[in-house]
């Protein structure tokens, strides 16, 4: 029988969204607090250009450049964006045709062998724009990941629900949205989780070369400068940002996938 | 059924490919029978014997090797699309779409048909009322019983209002009390609605619970014996359960279950 007092018994889908809580991440905030109080102790002994304290990243943090996060977030969004465009596009063609997949999957998987810094490298040789080349880099990096996962999870729709769905003669179109688009969600979830953090590393080191604005030129100025503490400031921004995107996913993902057990 | 001549089965043979081995393997022997439009027909087989492949073959889902299938003079392979809101199947396991509330799921079939919304909305939470489960258009699957996922998998499929009604097991994997109410249910709303239906088990009792007439199949699918239940009476049920157990024992047929009259 259905739990007593289920919260999705008779409800609107609206009205359990409206009482569902934000979980507040005790778990994280103690393992972080840990961490800075044992990176506290260690900047007593250490000298401050090998383990800057707390006050110092403070002060550093203080003084980065905001223009700077928000050029790194717009590359990131952009070019995540047009991966998942790609990847669902490239996706689709090969679950609709299995010569398209036969034919594209050893590219899909010869462009994911590539090395990052070779991309960036190819990006420096072939383009002149500065921004093209990091989109290149980028695009080329995630969106493969887009394309293998959600292929995979587009194929992993159960038979059973396949074979129940065809008993009521769907046409393609209602076969792909009433079915293979809803199951393949949480793999679509699962796959941003993972181009994230990808792309929020790929962005850094693709904005090292040529740029003059983000988080990756900043990390330049900051080691030209032998600033150590700007270093770590940088680094405590991309963890942030890379948590924050997380937990935006972690957030459309209960949302999305409420009805799981 | 629009065809007076209901479904119509004739030299049906099927084969399926191993997975792994490529194997060529007989899932149905030879089937001829036909079935006249509103009639209630359980198939009884031992497990394995290829009832569940001849019921896939009658909805659609594969082709036949050899031989016709035809339903109001349509295959519904071949016709795949004129079938369209003509059939509904109930399976052995509820199929529901897990992402999907009980009313969402009720409303699949409508809304694969393209009914209006308020219509659909509106005929699902009917079909929810009389299968007692008012109370549970918002419940995800995974908030019900295996009962309640069934009655919500009958409701899907009496929604459209199918002429034809097909059930694969979709009783045998229940407890006996909530199987018994289910198989009453199923039965009013088949006869209420006017659908030809055919369910598929390897329970005898269930089938001669459920059934006017009884296809017996042999292993692989060949028809052993058709029988007309009512013609038994109730008093002779004893020994038409016997004799089906010892043809599906033997493998064989049993001459006198073959003929319309029982020879006792």
């Amino acid at each position: 029988m259905a739990r007593p007092g289920s919260p999705f018994v008779g409800e609107t889908v609206e009205a359990l969204e409206a009482r569902t809580p934000v979980r507040f991440p005790r778990e994280m905030v103690v393992s972080l607090l840990v961490l800075a109080a044992a990176w506290q102790a260690a900047s007593l002994f250490a000298p401050p250009f090998v383990v800057p304290s707390l006050p110092r990243i403070g002060r550093a943090l203080a003084g980065l450049r905001l223009d700077f996060v928000l050029v790194t977030l717009l590359r990131v969004a952009a070019a995540l964006a047009a991966s998942f465009v790609i990847g669902v596009g490239v996706a689709m063609a090969m679950y609709a045709s299995g010569a398209v997949e036969r034919y594209g999957r050893p590219l899909v998987r010869l462009l994911m062998a590539v090395p990052v810094v070779c991309w960036i490298l190819f990006a420096v040789l072939w383009f002149k724009g500065v921004e093209f080349r990091i989109a290149f880099v980028l695009v080329v990096v995630c969106a493969p990941v887009f394309v293998v996962d959600i292929l995979d999870g587009m194929k992993g729709v159960s038979k059973d629900l396949r074979d129940m769905l065809r008993s009521f003669r769907p046409t393609r179109v209602q076969l792909f949205t009433k079915l293979v688009l809803p199951a393949t969600v949480p793999v679509i979830l699962t796959s941003w989780k993972i181009n994230l953090s990808l792309a929020i590393r790929v962005v850094t080191i693709a904005e090292l070369v040529g740029a003059v604005s983000g988080i990756g030129y900043g990390l330049v100025v900051a080691q030209e400068l032998f600033s150590v503490a700007d270093v770590f400031a940088w680094t405590v921004v991309l963890v942030a940002i890379l948590f924050v995107a997380e937990a935006a996913v972690g957030r459309a993902e209960a949302r999305l996938l409420r009805w799981r057990v | 059924m629009t065809d007076p001549d209901g479904i119509v089965v004739e030299g049906l043979r099927h084969w399926f490919h191993q997975a792994g081995t490529g194997q060529r393997v007989l899932a149905i022997d030879r089937l001829d029978f036909r079935i006249a439009p509103r009639e209630m027909v359980a198939i009884v087989g031992q497990t394995g014997c290829g009832k569940s492949t001849f019921l896939n073959l009658l909805i659609g889902l594969e082709r036949p090797s050899e031989g016709r299938v035809a339903v109001g003079g349509r295959t519904p392979y071949g016709d795949f699309a004129w079938f369209r809101g003509r059939v509904a199947a109930v399976f052995q396991q509820d199929r529901l779409l897990p992402w999907r509330t009980a009313l969402d799921n009720v409303r699949l079939g409508l809304e694969l048909l393209g009914r209006p919304a308020d219509e659909q909305r509106r005929v699902a939470l009917e079909w929810l009322e009389r299968l007692g489960l008012a109370g549970f258009a918002g419940a995800y699957p995974h908030e019900l019983s295996g009962g309640m996922r069934q009655r919500v998998a009958l409701a899907r499929a009496f929604a459209i209002r199918p002429l034809l009604l097909l059930a694969d097991e979709a009783f045998g994997h229940l407890d006996e009390v909530t199987a018994a109410a289910l198989r009453a249910t199923f039965l009013e709303l088949a006869r209420t609605g006017g659908s030809t239906a055919v369910f598929v088990t390897h329970q005898l009792e269930e089938a001669i619970e459920m059934g006017d007439r009884i296809l017996v199949f042999g292993k692989p699918a060949r028809l052993l014996a058709d029988v007309r239940v009512r013609a038994w009476g109730a008093e002779g049920l004893g020994a038409l359960r016997a004799r089906i157990q010892a043809m599906l024992q033997a493998n064989e047929p049993d001459p006198g279950l073959t003929t319309e009259e029982p020879r006792r």
